[in-house]
């Protein structure tokens, strides 16, 4: 049997600013075993959780084919940093099925991910390497967390080149 | 109109008897990457993985390729092996390579099992998925109750001594750096106990609190650190809610798991203690609370200040813009302010402190002082040109 997939998987997640004060994030998932989606309506500019209702066709594990009280638990919970632990514990301890909260979670970083866009809009491209070095050689410092965070931030990177780390 | 998409594809191809080939795609406004990783099928170790970028933000970006061999050797199947990659890989590589890997590993972990049943059906032509699904999965290990967020209960820690106990006398006014973590209590944490309670008293602290995440110190063993080092050791708990991080005095309880905040609320008024709120408005790696047009009056409005009975306003893991944003909607809505470092590493205790007017001997007497008020919260490190060792 040449060539002939044993398995695929394709995820999809969205969003949209529905107002000035909403936004819809989706994530979809299509693979093997599962036929999934979970849709988070967002409150701005708190980020918080104001709704959330899911959908699974098709799942191997049967715990994960009603969703909907699970994932009633992260309602009121605000997208920020700590948030995977939260929904991890509170889709966690309603039920089995790991993939819900990832889904979830899938949708919190589409949420984050698009803020990260509009910063980066502006941005100088990577090729422009004086400017964009500049760029987030400044993001750095107004920003301490960044520091090590990823490689192109660690230490040794062009980047970090004369910024003194913090407190260590 | 979409703000934003991010696709992701996995193909999984078996390469020969033992062997998964996973190919993996991400691809989304911003970033754009590929990884091929190697999988041995029995045992699902990861044999072997590379990596591209076709999109990438920061020059230094293709740095990251380099550290993606870090996760040779790793195990689907190990436990903890999610935190894993998001520390080795996510960390020292990419965050968006080690999604894309754990997306790519989940891929082959139910390739296998799908491998597995269809070498069994090769003998049992009978055996429908279903019905091997549920042998399989009644062979699987049980979670282990203790991979929760904390440490456990009985944590034994390496004595580091000897140490000089001296006592320390003090006369009115104390300065407490309310928010320590330590190792092993704290996973997070690097910081061994008996070496912050040294670094509290080298740099001039009159106490230090020990709050662990999830976390209760008994008080034998903390009234023996007092005595080993004849320093103020206080113990304290940080809880997480659903509504972010709580330090928690006075409260003996042990709580695990995620707890909603008004429970929390009732345990500590139950329990005489007392609630902060502990870095309310921690940011994101690349915006603020600004960009998402937070404002401190807004952000008073949440139902979180009514539930609480302090604001912690100097925290060492947030920025300046942060603690100031923390320390205004403390002002606005009246709450009463505290400082504590956060620290996870030793050289962080007492980067941001708490001044009391009053003498605490013990945890009664920090939540007397706490519930009194007439404290404030300082930069004790930088109040002592200690910025930096």
């Amino acid at each position: 049997m040449a060539n002939i997939l044993k398995y695929s998987r394709n995820r999809c997640t969205s969003v949209e600013q529905v107002d000035d004060h909403t936004m819809r994030s989706t994530c979809r998932l299509q693979d093997t075993l599962t036929d999934a989606f979970v849709e988070i309506m967002v409150k701005l500019p708190d980020l918080e959780i104001t709704g959330i209702s899911g959908v699974i066709h098709r799942a191997y594990q049967e715990e994960c084919l009603n969703p909907t009280d699970s994932l009633q638990k992260v309602i009121g919970v605000r997208i920020g940093p700590g948030m995977l632990k939260i929904i991890e514990g509170l889709i966690g301890e309603a039920t089995d099925c790991k993939q819900l909260a990832f889904m979830v979670e899938e949708c919190c970083h589409g949420v984050i991910l698009s803020f990260t866009k509009d910063v980066l809009i502006s941005s100088p491209r990577p090729t422009d390497a004086d400017k964009a070095k500049e760029f987030y050689a400044q993001m750095v410092k107004e920003n301490m967390r960044l520091y090590n965070r990823c490689a192109a931030f660690a230490p040794g990177s062009p980047i970090v080149e004369g910024i003194e780390p913090p407190v260590q | 109109m979409l703000k934003f998409a991010r696709n992701k594809i996995v193909s999984i191809e078996k390469k020969d008897q033992d062997t998964f080939m996973a190919h993996g795609i991400l691809d989304d406004d911003i970033y754009s990457l590929e990884i091929d990783v190697s999988i041995r099928i029995s045992d699902l170790e990861i044999l072997k993985i590379s990596g591209k970028w076709n999109r990438w933000t920061t020059p230094a970006c293709p740095r990251a390729i380099l550290f993606l061999e870090e996760a040779v050797g790793l195990c689907i199947k190990e436990k903890g092996f999610s935190q894993k990659v998001h520390k080795i890989i996510g960390r020292k590589a990419c965050r968006h390579h080690a999604n894309l890997l754990l997306e790519c590993c989940s891929s082959a972990k139910e390739a296998a099992m799908l491998a597995k049943w269809e070498d069994i059906k090769a003998k049992n032509k009978d055996l429908s998925f279903r019905a091997f699904l549920r042998g399989a999965l009644k062979d699987e290990p049980l979670p282990d109750p203790s991979d929760k967020v904390s440490a456990g209960e009985h944590i034994e820690i390496k004595d580091q001594g000897p140490y000089v106990a001296v006592k320390k006398e003090i006369s009115g006014g104390m300065m407490i750096d309310l928010h320590v973590h330590t190792s092993p209590a704290s996973p997070c944490s690097s910081a061994p106990v008996d070496q912050c309670i040294e670094e509290a008293k080298r740099v001039g602290l009159d106490g230090i609190c020990l709050t662990d995440h999830n976390y209760v110190w008994e008080p034998g063993r903390v009234e023996d650190l007092r005595e080993k080092h004849g320093f103020l050791v206080l113990r304290g708990n940080e809880i997480t809610t659903d509504q972010g991080d709580m330090v928690v005095f006075g409260l003996d309880k042990n709580i695990q798991g995620i707890i909603k905040v008004e429970e929390l609320r009732r345990e500590v008024r139950r329990a005489g203690g007392f609630m902060i709120v502990a870095h309310p408005f921690r940011g994101f790696l690349t915006f603020g609370v600004g960009q998402l047009g937070l404002t401190p009056e807004k952000a008073m409005e949440r139902p979180l200040f009514k539930l609480v009975d302090a604001v912690e306003v100097l925290n060492g893991k947030v920025t300046e813009k942060e603690n100031d944003f923390a320390s205004k909607v403390a002002g606005g809505i009246g709450l009463p302010a505290t400082g504590g470092s956060d620290a996870h590493e030793v050289s962080e205790v007492g980067i941001y402190a708490t001044q009391f007017s009053d003498t605490i001997k013990d945890e009664n007497d920090l939540v007397e002082a706490l519930k009194k008020g007439g404290y404030s919260p300082i930069a004790f490190r930088n109040q002592r040109g200690e910025a930096k060792r």
